[in-house]
């Protein structure tokens, strides 16, 4: 077990590159903060396992069946693994993450406070949302000083990536289909843009203590523009227009610039007041609940065989 | 007939393959790539998936087309079930890499799993599952750490 005499002295430590463990003496307030944000990267998790599941029936096809229970799979998993993690902290028991979460008393991923109307909705899911989650992954994991949770990151990044470019197969293949196809996408494009934009938060501030505790590695604002420079030029060549009037290129360094974002439905996500929380939420509740007794029938089985 | 020299040179483009979960790892490595073979006028790749259902088929079988294609040759790609896949067909640099850079350990035929991050015997079952239907989920109580174990493929074994 390691120990710090002072909160710069563990600074320093996390300046210098130092991973922190378990059972290392953790200064208070880095705990908590690094609970914080592993919880909602569990919930955020959890609810995007339950909104792919939503369309395994629903998938076209059986290849892509197979692909949206693998995609829940992941997604609970990683659930799962973050859970362990966060419980370990000692901050709250797992039965009380989830219980806050299914009583809206904690947050998660603004990304999944929207309805998911079609089935090119699902795919801009998979190819914009997908792609905004893994790059901000990518940041913390890149230098983030919690070594169990820079571990699972490890796991869920490849995951994720393998989604991505489901995602963007899947994508490109509206791209290049029927006239209705296109439009579809067009529409779903038009609807998940500035989720997924958002997903990055607003501009980091000065004094971010994630930033300060190596548990994100990079400011918000490089995160959101290093996307829109990515998704930009990929969406306008598979012949797709960006939902931004605004939006222009500069003429010296060919960079996209997106027009000043309104924050507001960003916070309401964070307050549980976004277009579909409230249905997110109780649907969350009732999945929960409905597989009470497969939970008791593992709990069962397990105590049977000890 | 096809050229010894050609089935030799699709073997060495499609062996290095990386598997799409572990992309430190290729398919020889873990197994994956069963054989090449040839008739008289085509080149085939046998793989041996590593679970019934797994969502990654699809990509490895483009990969290893256009890792086929960009030595020179066209092939086909057959999945097969029998032998079947078990750990065992993991190299033993392959095992290294994956407790180093996955925290990821290969449940033994005979004897106990140990932690991949501490070496610790004590590691408690979590759930048979989980993020893939290959891996089961432990915790380590000794480094606090959860780990995944690759499963054998038969039914009731763990």
């Amino acid at each position: 077990m390691r120990n710090w005499r002072n909160i710069g002295e563990f600074e320093d430590f996390l300046d210098d590159g130092g991973i922190v463990e378990p059972n290392d003496d953790i200064p208070d307030p880095y705990r908590k903060a690094v609970f914080r944000f592993i919880e909602m990267h569990a919930n955020s998790e959890y609810m995007g396992g339950l909104t792919e599941r939503d369309w395994i029936p629903k998938a076209p096809g059986l290849h892509r069946k197979m692909t949206a229970l693998a995609k829940s799979q992941d997604e609970i998993g990683h659930a799962h693994l973050l859970y362990m993690v966060a419980a370990d902290l000692g901050i709250k028991t797992r039965e009380e993450m989830v219980t806050d979460l299914l009583e809206g008393r904690t947050h998660f991923h603004n990304v999944f406070h929207y309805r998911v109307h079609s089935w090119t909705d699902q795919i801009a899911v998979a190819y914009l949302v997908d792609a905004a989650a893994l790059a901000s992954q990518q940041a913390v994991f890149k230098n983030c000083s919690y070594g169990p949770y820079k571990r699972i990151l490890r796991r869920v990044i490849v995951e994720e990536g393998f989604h991505m470019r489901n995602g963007e197969e899947m994508m490109l293949l509206m791209a290049r289909g029927t006239d209705v196809q296109h439009q579809m996408m067009q529409e779903s494009i038009n609807r998940w843009w500035l989720p997924s934009i958002q997903l990055f938060g607003p501009d980091s501030k000065p004094d971010d203590e994630l930033l300060r505790w190596h548990i994100k590695s990079e400011r918000n604002e490089d995160l959101r523009d290093r996307y829109v420079q990515k998704f930009v030029p990929q969406l306008l060549a598979g012949g797709f227009t960006i939902p931004d009037q605004d939006l222009r290129q500069d003429n010296e360094n060919g960079k996209w610039k997106i027009s000043d974002i309104d924050w507001q439905p960003l916070m309401d996500t964070m307050r549980n007041i976004g277009p579909d929380s409230s249905r997110r939420i109780s649907d969350a509740k009732r999945a929960w609940y409905d597989a009470e007794w497969v939970r008791t029938a593992l709990d069962d089985a397990t105590k049977a065989q000890a | 007939m096809v050229a010894k020299a050609a089935i030799d040179a699709v073997r060495a483009a499609v062996a290095s393959v990386a598997d799409p979960e572990y992309p430190d790892l290729n398919i020889q490595q873990l197994g994956i790539l069963e054989d090449v073979v040839a008739d008289r006028s085509s080149i085939r790749v046998d793989l041996v998936p590593t679970i019934m259902g797994c969502p990654a088929l699809d990509v490895i079988e483009q990969d290893v087309v256009a890792a086929a294609q960009a030595s020179g040759h066209d092939v086909t790609v057959r999945f097969c079930m029998s032998p079947p896949w078990t750990p065992d067909r993991i190299t033993d640099d392959a095992r290294k890499i994956l407790a180093r850079e996955y925290s990821v350990a290969i449940r033994p035929r005979n004897g106990v799993t140990s932690c991949p991050l501490c070496g610790s015997t004590a590691l408690q079952p979590r759930s048979d599952v989980g993020p893939t239907a290959c891996r089961s989920v432990e915790w380590c109580p000794n480094c606090r750490n959860p780990v995944e174990v690759v499963r054998s493929r038969e039914m009731g074994q763990k």
